[in-house]
Formats: C-alpha cells, sequence, structure tokens
C-alpha cells in the first residue's frame, strides 16, 4: 500500500470551540501517538484526510515542521449525518515494523442462485509489516457450492508476509438460501392472522376502558 | 408484523424526538442501507410495508436486515371524547427513529437492484432517507 503524504501543522488551542473553528477553516484535527513518546496534536487537510482514509488501514507520511513520519491511521471518528470527519487518531510506525491490523474480505465470484453469502468476518486480524500491508484478502467462492457450505479462515488467500490471527478453522461465511421471498409469503399469511388479533385485543381495550 | 412478545408498562410517555442518533448509524450486516435524515415516529406497518416493497422488487435473491423494533406504544383517545378520565388506549406500535439510524439493510444483489428496492422501501416511510453503503475505510 502506497504512502498518502500530507502536510499536518501542530495544534496549539485544544477543546470543543478550537476543534470546531479548525473543521471550519477546512482543517481536521488529529492526534499522533506510540513508540512510547508523548502525544502530539496536529492538524491536517480534511479533503485530502477524506480521500485518503476511504481505504482501510491507510498508511500516511506526514510532513510535521519539515520533519517527515509514517503515520497509520489507527481511528476516525465521523458525523453519521453529516459525513464530516471529525478526529483522526494516528499511530507511529516505521519501515519494517510489525503491526497488529484488520483487513477487509473481498468475494471473488458469485454464490449460487438462490443463495446469498452470510459473513461472521468481514474483515479478519493479521499481523503485517505497517509498509505493506495488503488492501484486502481475497476468498473464492464457487456457484456448486449449495446453502450450509462454510468458508474457513484456511480457505482464505492469505498473501506473503501476512501471519493470520485468527484460527484456520474459524468461520468467515457461510452460504445461505434467500428467504425473501419465502418470507413475504409466510408474512402474508402472519399478517392476515396478526390483523386479526389486533383487532379482538383493541376491541378488548375500548370495553375495558368503558 | 413486529409487535413486542410482552412489555412491562403498556402505555408510555410519547418519546423525544430532538438530537441525532448515537448508536446503529452504520451499515453492519449487509452491503446497502437506509439511513433516516429526519425524524419520525415508525409504526411496524410502516416497517412491514417497506419490507414488503423492497423484498418483492427483489424476489428470492439477497437478504433483507431490519435494524429497527417498534417497542414503544404511542396511545389516541376516542374521538368524540372529552378531555380526563386517563390515558387513551395503545393505538400504534413505533420506534423513535433519529436522523443517521440505519433503517434497512440488505445484500446478496446488484447495484442497480438494490437502489430499486431501497428506493421503493424508503417511499413506504414517513421521513426523509438516504441510501447508503458499506464503506471499508477508517472513517
Amino acid at each position: 500500500m502506497s504512502e498518502v503524504k500530507l502536510v499536518a501543522e501542530s495544534r496549539e488551542s485544544f477543546g470543543k470551540g478550537a476543534a470546531r473553528k479548525l473543521r471550519a477553516a477546512g482543517r481536521t484535527p488529529a492526534v499522533i501517538y506510540g513508540h512510547g513518546h508523548d502525544t502530539r496534536h496536529i492538524h491536517l487537510p480534511a479533503h485530502e484526510v477524506a480521500l485518503a482514509l476511504r481505504i482501510k488501514n491507510a498508511l500516511l507520511e506526514l510532513t510535521i515542521a519539515g520533519k517527515s513520519e509514517l503515520v497509520l491511521v489507527k481511528s476516525a471518528s465521523k458525523d453519521p449525518f453529516t459525513q464530516v470527519i471529525e478526529h483522526v487518531d494516528l499511530v507511529e510506525v516505521k519501515k519494517g515494523e510489525k503491526v497488529h491490523v484488520e483487513i477487509p474480505v473481498h468475494i471473488i465470484g458469485e454464490p449460487m442462485s438462490g443463495t446469498v453469502l452470510d459473513f461472521e468476518h468481514k474483515t479478519v486480524k493479521v499481523e503485517a509489516e505497517a509498509t505493506h500491508i495488503p488492501s484486502f484478502i481475497e476468498l473464492h467462492i464457487s456457484k456448486d457450492n449449495l446453502a450450509g457450505h462454510h468458508y474457513l479462515v484456511s480457505n482464505l488467500i492469505v498473501p506473503d508476509g501476512v501471519i493470520m490471527e485468527l484460527e484456520n478453522t474459524e468461520l468467515v461465511a457461510s452460504v445461505v438460501e434467500t428467504r425473501a421471498g419465502v418470507a413475504d409469503e409466510e408474512s402474508n399469511t402472519e399478517a392476515t392472522a396478526e390483523g386479526e388479533a389486533t383487532e379482538v385485543a383493541a376491541a378488548a381495550d375500548d370495553s375495558a376502558a368503558e | 408484523m413486529l409487535i413486542p412478545r410482552k412489555v412491562k408498562h403498556r402505555k408510555q410517555h410519547s418519546p423525544k424526538r430532538r438530537g441525532h442518533a448515537t448508536g446503529g448509524t452504520k451499515v453492519s450486516f449487509g452491503e446497502w442501507g437506509i439511513q433516516a435524515t429526519t425524524s419520525a415516529y415508525l409504526t411496524n406497518r410502516q416497517i412491514e410495508a417497506a419490507r414488503i416493497a423492497m423484498t418483492r422488487h427483489i424476489k428470492r435473491g439477497g437478504k433483507v436486515w431490519i435494524n429497527v423494533f417498534p417497542d414503544r406504544s404511542l396511545t389516541k383517545k376516542p374521538a368524540e371524547t372529552r378531555m380526563g378520565s386517563g390515558k387513551g388506549s395503545p393505538e400504534w406500535w413505533v420506534v423513535n427513529v433519529k436522523p443517521g439510524r440505519v433503517l434497512f439493510e440488505l445484500s446478496g444483489v446488484s447495484e442497480d437492484i438494490a437502489k430499486e428496492a431501497l428506493t421503493r422501501a424508503i417511499h413506504k416511510l414517513p421521513l426523509k432517507a438516504r441510501i447508503i453503503k458499506r464503506e471499508e475505510g477508517d472513517a
């Protein structure tokens, strides 16, 4: 995964007022920690950060006061409604250092008609070099597998240099029969039965109230 | 239709509708989701109507998740009744939806079908909503 180069500036003022002013000026507040160093408060360009954070485990090359350093995105808080990134936690890393991260699982292929893949693990925990974290791990699925088939961690294609932290017997996904059509038919019959029941209950309530 | 099996108190105060959702704001199970952008009381009938609209469009493919449950009763007094004499009888079962809440999720269908199915579901809801996709990034 290639690094995204950003220029950061250190923060002098703190608190929600200062943070809001930064966000209004198109900057995102962030902190850097790790390697036993003191936590440093910085701010980054909001738009570039939003683009960089579209991928999981983004590696950033920050330039702070002329010095360049590598950081990994540990977590980010986003406003669920406005979709604005409010704050980013960054952890210091060095080239060649091993880190524990979660990587998304991508499906290659399609399940059998009338079935869908039900994920148990949409992401898997791995140990990898900070500068060589894969963007995703592939899971090849086949149309021949019937409903009830299980895909385990051992079925994942793990790239070289990546150590899987889950056990090989752990379930990643299972093939399940789609219930959309069946549930629809069932609900129609249930709805009629429930409708009658609620009407009876409502009538009983009214008579009790009177 | 979704209805609580048993409740501790049949009649409750009406829930507050201010603020934004604090939980259930991301697509957690499926690939696509419906996110509320305004607040509303969503009744079990509306949830069921939206689900049926969605499942009829996707036919037998795909999987649907309903992320909300109508566990609060709203009461109503009968028409042409004088005020007083206690609280009315439970009339609806609702969920208090606030902006940001993901209501339904869908997976196992193509993008076109998913968007059309979710749009049909949104038309059945008493609120403004948008279609969102599961994000892989950190934010």
